[in-house]
């Protein structure tokens, strides 16, 4: 429990600052969490408020600093957030080319769109793509490993880069 | 205020009491208050509850009138609103000459019976009259009580509504008036009742 100040000064600005908070973030329980930061932080700073200064438009201040923060913050995760999603579609080197990888045997993070995309594929397409990929194999091997033969292991892997490829450029 | 006005600020008033409950312990419906600042008495403090109206106070500020309010109210949030609007006009009207009697509705709640008692018999002192400390203590039942009386009237919450500024001394002197003696002349002369 605070002391009486800080009802003191809900008690005169609060319906105010809520109007004002509210028009700031149109959102009412975050309205709710700005308007209990503002006078709490207020009631911790009220012996710094010269006496004689205008207690209101101070009120004021410290709600819109609070709304813009709070805003700044939620547009600064939004943008982290779409550049992580954005990177997560980034083409992995052996999209271009159907080179054998082996650079790539670590899962890169920055890949995530791209394998979640491979796991989804057809099961012998996935088999080929990834022991070409990420054990470097040729043709011959993955024949090998897989049954079948160097041809229908390269129709595979084929097959597989031209479904990733049209929705990763 | 439109539909939508209505709903903000409904909505505006249900984050100040989130606020008051979160902060500060106090729930449940608020105690609302107004100010008067330009009367011919002074400045003025009006606060009601849903029951009615429980202060009008002569006050030296808005801070010290909210201090008293949360130390009668320990438990409530406390907020001011235009919700007493029609207090204020009717004291605007009164202040004014138009007329002098009040439709408001008051709270007396938290008051002793005799208390109550010659409050109610002060009400019936109609405006351009006057009556005394002992002959209002007699109609209250307890005609010694005269200082009983003259306690009652200074505890008087509802100033003006309730007009303890019509109960004078015996001896035709004006007594003691919370708004001061300056007050409770002007208000007699106001109604006639002093020249």
């Amino acid at each position: 429990m605070v002391s009486d100040a800080l009802s003191l000064l809900l008690a005169k600005h609060g319906l105010e600052l809520a109007r004002h908070l509210r028009r700031l973030v149109r959102d009412d329980d975050v309205a709710a969490d700005l308007l209990q930061d503002t006078f709490l932080r207020a009631h911790g700073a009220l012996s710094r408020l010269r006496p004689g200064s205008n207690e209101r438009a101070w009120l004021y201040r410290i709600a819109t600093n609070a709304a813009l923060n709070h805003i700044r913050t939620r547009a600064r995760e939004a943008a982290a957030l779409e550049r992580h999603a954005a990177e997560c579609r980034t083409p992995p080197a052996w999209l271009a080319d159907d080179s054998p990888g082996g650079a790539h045997t670590e899962p890169d993070p920055r890949h995530t769109a791209v394998w979640a995309r491979v796991a989804a594929l057809p099961d012998r397409q996935r088999i080929a793509l990834t022991l070409r990929v990420s054990d470097a194999c040729d043709y011959d091997e993955i024949a090998r490993r897989m049954g079948g033969t160097a041809a229908g292991a390269r129709a595979n892997v084929h097959q597989a880069l031209k479904t990733l490829r049209k929705e990763f450029r | 205020m439109t539909p939508s006005d209505i709903a903000e600020d409904r909505a505006a008033r249900q984050l100040v009491r989130r606020a008051f409950e979160r902060l500060t312990g106090r729930s449940g419906e608020p105690v609302l208050y107004a100010l008067m600042d330009d009367t011919p008495v002074g400045l003025i403090g009006l606060a009601a509850v849903p029951a009615g109206l429980r202060r009008l106070d002569y006050i030296r500020g808005e801070d010290p009138f909210v201090e008293r309010l949360l130390a009668l109210f320990p438990d409530r949030p406390v907020e001011r609103s235009n919700a007493l609007d029609p207090v204020r006009r009717e004291l605007e009207r009164y202040f004014a000459g138009r007329r002098f009697t009040f439709d408001t509705r008051v709270d007396l709640s938290g008051l002793t019976p005799f208390q109550r008692k010659v409050l109610g018999e002060t009400v019936k002192v109609r405006a351009g009259h006057y009556t005394t400390y002992s002959q209002l203590a007699a109609k209250a039942g307890r005609p010694r009580a005269a200082r009983a009386a003259g306690n009652a009237l200074h505890d008087n919450p509802v100033a003006i509504i309730v007009p303890c500024h019509r109960v004078l001394r015996g001896d035709g002197s004006l007594g003691g008036y919370a708004g001061g003696l300056d007050a409770k002349a002007w208000l007699l002369r106001h109604e006639g009742a002093l020249l």
